[in-house]
């Protein structure tokens, strides 16, 4: 399955159920259609789905149609993606970072 | 998915190549990524009259623009620091400058030293650099 099928698409509704109701590791990257630095970073976290099938969970939620889940955690500069473990945020991952980055803050916390 | 007027899009498009030459920075080499953001000004200026950055997280877009224009492109980051963390305006290989930037700023933390390849130009309010 390729890692953009792997994506699930999390909203304000849905944030409980699919990220801090998880089990494990949940990554969620927090973007919007028009910033340059999110289409970047968008096939890093498709591929890191697709690394981590079965692992982690990889999701992605729209700033611009969901206010309530980044108000929550404070987030001002997108892409932010958010690291969580059990349902509580571990981790935070800021800007178009490589992906070697990203992977460096999972392996941290996997185990 | 909503686009941008025409108007908006060429008034952008006019100010982002202005600019690259005002203060020596260049678009990214991956072409969608100055697109998207050029079509992100334009939309901004279509809803809010004001190319807010559409690479941030606003609460309220509308009580932003009243609070401060810090976002409004060239956001005061790019005019203090020549930081575009939208990378609309970076060095040739794609990088945002964060040679001026605090050492504590997030821009050093996610891109390391970048340094500026045209230092004479750029930075135009630099002076209100630890004035506030």
């Amino acid at each position: 399955m390729a890692g953009t099928d792997l994506l699930v698409k999390v909203t304000d509704d849905t944030f409980a159920e699919e990220i801090e109701q998880h089990e494990g590791l949940a990554l969620i990257d927090l973007w919007a259609t028009w910033c340059g630095p999110c289409q970047m970073i968008a096939p890093i976290v498709a591929q890191i789905a697709e690394d981590y099938q079965g692992r982690v969970k990889v999701a992605k939620l729209d700033v611009d149609h969901n206010q309530k889940t980044p108000m929550q955690f404070g987030v001002q500069s997108i892409p932010t993606l958010l690291l969580f473990k059990d349902g509580s945020l571990v981790d935070k991952v800021v800007g178009a970072v490589p992906k070697q980055h990203v992977v460096e803050k999972i392996e941290q916390h996997l185990g | 998915m909503s686009e941008p007027s025409e108007k908006s899009l060429e008034r952008m498009r006019v100010y982002t190549q202005k600019y690259w030459e005002k203060t020596g920075t260049s678009p990214h080499p991956e072409k969608t990524v100055t697109d998207a953001v050029v079509t992100g000004l334009a939309l901004h200026i279509d809803e809010l009259g004001r190319p807010l950055c559409p690479c941030n997280f606003y609460p309220d877009k509308k009580a932003e623009l009243e609070r401060s224009r810090e976002w409004v492109c060239a956001c005061d980051e790019m005019k203090r620091y020549k930081y575009c963390h939208c990378l609309l305006f970076v060095t040739p290989d794609g990088l945002p400058i964060t040679e001026y930037l605090p050492e504590d700023h997030e821009g050093r933390q996610i891109y390391g030293l970048v340094r500026d390849p045209t230092p004479g130009q750029g930075r135009e309010a630099r002076h209100k650099v630890g004035a506030e």
